[in-house]
């Protein structure tokens, strides 16, 4: 069993709720993210939120993000040196959109140095940061060309390249395995593993109805679902992976302990 | 070819061009239409049109006319375009698009009373006749901005001032040729009519005005076909001119 202990809380969503048209989309959502030390080694967090499609994760996605208010309750983020929870706004999340946008009018290179000037740490350095990048996610050769002379693959890692770029700690990322091929599929999820091992707090927040692939690289599940007898959504349950020595295994997908939780997180779903 | 949705090459669009427009003119050559000139004879007369200095004279002066009314109806519906983001300032913008409802003719005196010569009037009233119409055309650019490219702003934590920016104005700037391109037929048309109010410096509409006059319909249809060809000229000037300055919107 790898040693691991949890540190103080980096993300607190408190009481929320959403209403549209009247109708209750999510209700109630309670959750934590606290830091995942891990001795002799930068170990970010990898947190997955799966629901069913239609089940309100687009919704809760964007609230996450701030870019959309919630009907009640809030979202806290960590912030500053000694840590203090403040409510999350637009802009303190790294949002990856299913679609990876970008900029149509920009080439890669211009994406990418947006991004970095809005990163104070970075001042003076922007164009050495995105040289390591884009060597680092092999985005050299296309750092000249326009969002629409990119694959999906090469869109995705700009996406994420972008929003590391702006400096943020929290990675938020919808439906990243959506659509992909099985060869390009374990590129991206070993790229995800390789940016929550970047730094110590690094989190991915990963949106997703793929259970396999989201569990098998996360250390906490929360699953989105229905009670009975009430309107929309809500935190169902959640699933400490690391307890169970699932976190961070290599070939996770074949031990009867993960299938038995990708069972358990079906039957809840 | 004659399958809905067929897409054909470039040079069989040309061939069937070229072939419409052979029959159609043969068509008009064969058929006796009263007092409308012939094609033969337009060509002749186009061809001494192009030939002389008159023409190119006059071409000219329109042309500078025209040129100078699109750089301030640029101006001023790029001012009042970005203005209307700003709630403000949004009435202003609204009542402009309006105004595209109002005739040039009822306003002449007016404006003959607000300008100090022929020219400024004539320039006063084509960036007048232009810029509702370029104004609705921008305004519809901003309000079909699709909501992505503000939300990709704000996650990069951009402020209200460099989305706008950031979406409208560096994100749009192609816009503006497209629009001035869609819309340069409307300066075009206006000319003829706003040279005829100050017939001294002459200009295409006044050579026209002329020809019109002493019911020369042969000279009349060969300036028509001139101000069509310089139209098209112009089409694809600004079309090239947008993906040179835009290498994006050849994608």
């Amino acid at each position: 069993m790898t040693i691991y202990s949890k540190g103080e809380t980096l993300l607190q969503v408190k009481d929320l709720s959403l209403t549209y048209d009247n109708k209750c989309i999510l209700h109630d959502i309670n959750f934590t993210i606290d830091d995942i030390i891990r001795p002799g080694m930068q170990q970010g967090q990898v947190v997955s939120l799966i629901g069913r499609s239609g089940i309100g994760k687009t919704q809760l996605f964007r609230i996450l993000s701030g870019l959309q208010k919630p009907d009640a309750g809030q979202i806290l983020v960590r912030e500053g040196t000694p840590w203090a929870l403040r409510p999350v706004h637009a802009g303190d999340m790294g949002v990856i959109f299913q679609n990876y946008y970008q900029f149509g009018w920009r080439t890669v290179e211009q994406s990418l140095m947006l991004a970095a000037r809005q990163n104070k740490a970075l001042t003076g350095h922007e164009g050495e940061a995105i040289g390591e990048y884009a060597a680092q996610f092999d985005l050299i050769d296309v750092l000249q060309r326009y969002p629409r002379q990119l694959s999906g693959g090469q869109q995705q890692r700009v996406s994420i390249i972008q929003q590391l770029l702006k400096g943020s700690d929290f990675l938020l990322l919808d439906e990243p395995f959506s659509g992909l091929d099985v060869c390009v599929l374990d590129k991206v999820v070993n790229l995800l593993l390789q940016v929550s091992t970047s730094h110590e707090l690094k989190t991915l927040i990963i949106v997703s109805h793929d259970i396999a692939t989201a569990a098998a690289i996360s250390d906490t599940v929360f699953i989105l679902g229905r009670q009975e007898g009430q309107e929309g959504s809500t935190i169902v349950r959640s699933i400490d992976l690391m307890e169970r020595g699932l976190a961070w295994e290599k070939n996770v997908m074949e031990k009867k302990v993960f299938m038995d939780t990708i069972a358990e997180i079906k039957s809840r779903l | 070819m004659f399958k809905p949705f067929s897409k054909v090459s470039p040079v069989t669009t040309l061939m069937l061009v070229s072939l419409q427009a052979i029959v159609l003119i043969s068509v008009w050559q064969v058929m006796p239409a009263g007092l409308i000139p012939s094609p033969l004879r337009i060509g002749e007369a186009f061809g001494g049109l192009i030939t002389s200095s008159l023409l190119w004279d006059n071409v000219l002066v329109s042309l500078l006319l025209t040129l100078k009314a699109l750089f301030f109806s640029v101006l001023i519906t790029l001012v009042f375009s970005y203005l209307s983001v700003v709630p403000f300032f949004r009435p202003l913008a609204q009542f402009i698009v309006k105004c595209r409802y109002l005739t040039l003719t009822g306003l002449i005196f007016v404006f003959t009373l607000l300008t100090r010569d022929g020219s400024q009037l004539k320039l006063s009233l084509l960036v007048f006749g232009i810029v509702p119409f370029f104004t609705t055309s921008f305004l519809s650019v901003i309000l079909h901005t699709n909501a992505q490219e503000f939300e990709l702003c704000q996650t990069l934590g951009y402020g209200r001032f460099q989305r706008l920016y950031e979406v409208i104005i560096v994100g749009k700037a192609d816009q503006v040729f497209e629009i001035v391109r869609q819309n340069f037929a409307i300066a075009w048309m206006m000319i003829t009519m706003v040279e005829g109010l100050s017939m001294s410096e002459g200009g295409i509409g006044t050579l026209l005005i002329k020809y019109n006059k002493y019911n020369d319909l042969v000279h009349v249809m060969a300036l028509q076909v001139v101000i069509f060809c310089l139209g098209l000229l112009f089409d694809d000037i600004l079309g090239r001119l947008r993906h040179w300055f835009f290498p994006y919107t050849k994608l």
